[in-house]
């Protein structure tokens, strides 16, 4: 039964991803003026990129790389509950809890970091050097505002928090948390003005630069998969989590797309900006939020 | 020696587990040497069970490592180590400060003869004067003790320590602060320890890093809980200094971790890091489970990640990041080992960092200690930079030098105690509570809450549990499926034999292009404000203050006693007149 349920939820986030994904394209085409591709060019796109033979190979962990940053993916989904009073779509939530999906959530990564660093392209590695530099500052208020938030529910449980909001949801309950967490949200999800680890379009750096084919169709899932795990986490934490699935996908669309519309308004910083920036603004209005929210 | 060392270690270790459920006590009274009423002895207790294993395991260990090398290069340092191990074993097992004492002297002494042959002066004189200041603080805080109670057995301390005035235990608890502090290398206080750490024998320093410094721990344990009685007594201001100095330690630490460019300096600067989250959680009533977890955890992933760099410094005898890289393909074993150890100290899930990690922060969560917790994260987080640094250095990216491309896999007797400690770390990363019981008896010794406990898979808190055998099996099982699924996939790649032929703008790279371009990752945080603070301070910059000023001091001293013998009379017959009008008064 457990099996069937965590089938569904791949497959579920796996065709909302892919979706908010070309979505994602339309609607940044929009800001630009653009049409910009179908909805589904995405889709047929990794379908094609499989079919595709890859270039090089670096040698078995190179392979291993997109390997864990998908196996990242899943995880992190599996542990994230969609709905906070259902006993489906529940995945592995139950074994696990907020402290688990946060570690999780940097996993994939982590591992992809590994295959990227093995191709021994200095400018993949720069991607990765710039990820790195930045996560610690960009992970900062949304810890803090996390922490707030398990302190004031008393429970690492994500169903829990979600499910306490039943009158007023955390975005309003908690400004000064919310805020802090949805800059770092906006970084997690890649956009501007946190981009510059993948740094799209301008200059040929970031992790994905050495890999083609199938691995490269693989990030391009994973990252589907991964942006609509985040968003339901998200969801879960801040705006009242969902009861069903016309809430959840509601919800998480329209956190999608003020994060989109926020990424294509702004310029990109440079990595030491972006870590002065999340040090200076988010984390202090996160500390504001935490003292206020838990003092008694 | 070394055979006669490594039966030691072994004899040791298998002594210890035969008796670990026995107990032992042996008291004397040392009224015969004319000290009426002070009693000594050695007893065994869950706590010092615990450490004593830490002991054995990490001795025999670095034992079995030290076979690697063909001549017996460390002949001296196996005359030592059982010494020094002995010294240890009688630090865990007395009942009374002054056994206590002479272990740590002994420890501190014996330690010093293994340095002496590869530190460079100026590091030794570091190294020693720390330690001397340690002990001298030690003893001063031994002799208020005793003042108190008249005994120095750890049962009567508390009692002693009640009886002092306000002030006394002020100066006492700043004492032992200072002397353990200065062994685990808290911030301010490690002025010795990186030097030593990185100019130590590479093997030498496993057992630094693995045990020595959780003697530091341990002399707090016993100090806080056994004299302090910290957890009964409402005394949050010193619980919440240890806590920010603990925080502290860690956040400072990993940022200099994460500047440098040599293995042992950056793993040293790791683990100071790493006992600062020990600290923080030692003074708060809920944290001990933690601390003892975190101390077991830290030390098998120094071991494991020590071993693993004395490995590659004797394999390609270098021991810079940015002269090394390339070694994966040629050294697949280490890699994989270290791998391991990363994910461990990381604290990432699955492995057995998580485990710890979790305890620290569900007990810093339930003391509402939430600003210190976020700097716990922080300084968690921002330590991913230089694992992956660490890592991505020595077997990523580009082979820096010829001889890089052709070396061979390290000795086996490298990997044996790799391969045994990391089983360890999967093992209890799967079964997260499987040490629970095990820590709860110490628990129960120090008459703190043990650690609720169900089963072995299921690690609890008071804020929630995870399972630990979930968490892994999920992420093998849908490793595997998406590996397969990945291998089925039809699809055609070259392998590439030439490491130039990348993705290079157009253009391919030669041997003279540097493309080991990660080593230095890291240094672009110069230019956020906090970080490059804590870069260029440094605690080099206080001590050379304190030694203009005791210069200054000797020299206005040197003006009344000028070792002239005629000056010194004077003085002499002004003190005799000086005790002759006190005495008639």
């Amino acid at each position: 039964m457990i099996l069937f349920d965590l089938f569904l939820i791949l497959l579920i986030a796996y065709s909302v991803g892919f979706l908010y994904y070309g979505l994602y394209r339309n609607i940044t085409a929009r800001f630009q003026r653009r049409f910009g591709p179908p909805i589904t060019q995405s889709f047929y796109d990794s379908i094609k990129f499989f079919s595709k033979e890859d270039s090089t190979s670096h040698g078995w962990m190179f392979y291993l790389g997109p390997i864990i940053m998908m196996t990242g993916a899943i995880t992190t989904l599996f542990f994230i509950p969609f709905f906070y009073d259902r006993a489906d779509f529940r995945g592995l939530s139950d074994y696990g809890n907020l402290f688990v999906v946060l570690y999780l959530l940097v996993v994939g990564p982590l591992g992809n970091a590994l295959g990227v660093g093995v191709s021994g392209n200095p400018f993949a590695v720069m991607g990765v050097t710039r990820g790195l530099s930045r996560l610690f500052a960009m992970e900062l208020p949304f810890y803090i505002a996390v922490i707030a938030l398990i302190s004031i529910n008393q429970s690492a449980d994500i169903a829990t928090i979600a499910s306490n909001q039943h009158e007023t949801i955390n975005a309003i309950a908690y400004p000064l948390l919310f805020i802090p967490a949805l800059f770092a949200f906006i970084g997690m999800m890649g956009q501007s003005p946190f981009d510059v680890v993948g740094a799209p379009v301008e200059v040929y750096s970031g992790p994905a630069a050495e890999f083609s084919g199938k691995f490269l169709a693989l990030l391009m899932s994973q990252g589907a998969i991964f942006s609509f795990a985040k968003l339901v986490l998200m969801v879960n934490l801040f705006l009242g989590g969902a009861s069903g699935f016309m809430e959840l996908l509601l919800k998480t669309f329209l956190l999608f797309l003020f994060v989109i519309a926020f990424g294509s308004l702004y310029g990109r910083f440079k990595t030491p900006q972006s870590i002065d920036f999340l040090l200076k603004v988010p984390t202090v209005i996160a500390i504001v939020g935490l003292i206020l929210a838990t003092w008694s | 020696m070394r055979i006669i060392n490594t039966l030691l270690a072994f004899l040791s270790l298998a002594l210890l587990l035969s008796f670990w459920q026995d107990n032992f006590s042996f008291y004397v009274d040392l009224a015969l040497l004319g000290l009426h009423g002070v009693v000594v002895g050695v007893k065994t207790s869950a706590l010092s069970n615990v450490f004593a294993l830490l002991i054995g395991f990490s001795w025999l260990m670095v034992s079995i490592a030290s076979f690697a090398s063909k001549k017996n290069t460390h002949s001296t340092l196996f005359l030592w180590l059982p010494i020094l191990s002995l010294a240890l074993f009688l630090i865990v097992y007395t009942v009374d400060y002054l056994l206590f004492f002479v272990g740590w002297e002994v420890m501190s002494i014996v330690s010093y003869f293994i340095l002496a042959p590869t530190l460079t002066p100026k590091a030794l004189l570091k190294y020693i004067l720390f330690a001397m200041a340690s002990a001298l603080a030690l003893l001063m805080g031994i002799v208020i003790l005793y003042s108190g109670a008249e005994t120095l057995l750890y049962i009567d301390a508390n009692h002693g320590f009640t009886l002092l005035s306000q002030q006394m235990k002020m100066i006492l608890v700043l004492l032992m602060l200072f002397a353990f502090f200065v062994k685990i290398g808290a911030i301010g206080f490690h002025y010795w320890l990186v030097d030593s750490y990185a100019q130590a024998d590479d093997l030498f320093t496993t057992y630094l890093s693995a045990v020595l410094s959780k003697m530091g721990i341990y002399g707090l344990i016993i100090f806080l809980t056994q004299v302090v009685d910290i957890y009964s007594l409402d005394w949050k201001i010193l619980a919440y200094t240890i806590a920010i100095i603990g925080v502290t330690t860690s956040v400072i630490a990993t940022f200099k971790a994460i500047k440098e460019d040599e293995l042992k300096r950056l793993l040293a600067y790791s683990s100071i890091a790493q006992l600062g989250y020990i600290v923080t959680i030692l003074a708060i009533a809920g944290g001990m489970g933690g601390v003892l977890y975190h101390a077991l955890i830290h030390t098998l992933v120094k071991l494991l990640l020590f071993i693993n760099i004395a490995s590659i410094i004797a394999l390609t005898n270098r021991s810079k990041l940015s002269q090394l890289g390339g070694l994966i393909y040629r050294t697949p074993h280490s890699f994989v080992l270290l791998l391991i150890g990363i994910i461990v100290l990381a604290g990432m899930p699955p492995l057995a960092g998580f485990a710890s990690k979790y305890l620290v922060y569900t007990s810093l969560l339930d003391a509402k200690m939430l600003l210190i917790l976020s700097a716990v994260m922080f300084a968690s987080v921002s330590g991913f930079l230089y694992v992956y640094k660490l890592i991505y250095g020595i077997y990523l990216g580009h082979p820096t030098h010829k001889s890089l491309e052709s070396v061979d896999e390290v000795s086996k007797w490298y990997l044996i105690p790799q391969y045994i400690i990391a089983l360890l770390l999967v093992i209890i990363g799967a079964f997260p509570a499987l040490i629970v019981p095990t820590l709860n008896t110490v628990l129960v010794q120090l008459h703190v809450a043990p650690i609720p406990f169900e089963t072995s898979t299921i690690l609890e808190s008071p804020l929630g549990a995870y399972n630990g055998f979930v968490v892994m099996s999920a992420f093998a099982v849908i490793f595997v499926l998406v590996l397969f699924f990945v291998w089925r996939v039809k699809s055609k790649a070259k392998n590439v034999k030439n490491r130039f032929d990348i993705a290079y703008c157009g253009e391919e790279p030669t041997s003279a292009t540097p493309l080991h371009y990660g080593y230095g990752m890291g240094q672009e945080l110069q230019r956020v404000g906090f970080i490059a603070i804590i870069w260029k301070q440094s605690s080099a910059s206080f001590y050379n203050a304190l030694t203009l000023m005791l210069f200054s001091l000797s020299t206005r001293l040197r003006k009344v006693y000028t070792g002239n013998l005629a000056s010194n009379f004077n003085w002499l017959i002004i003190f005799a007149i000086f005790l002759l009008c006190w005495g008639l008064e």
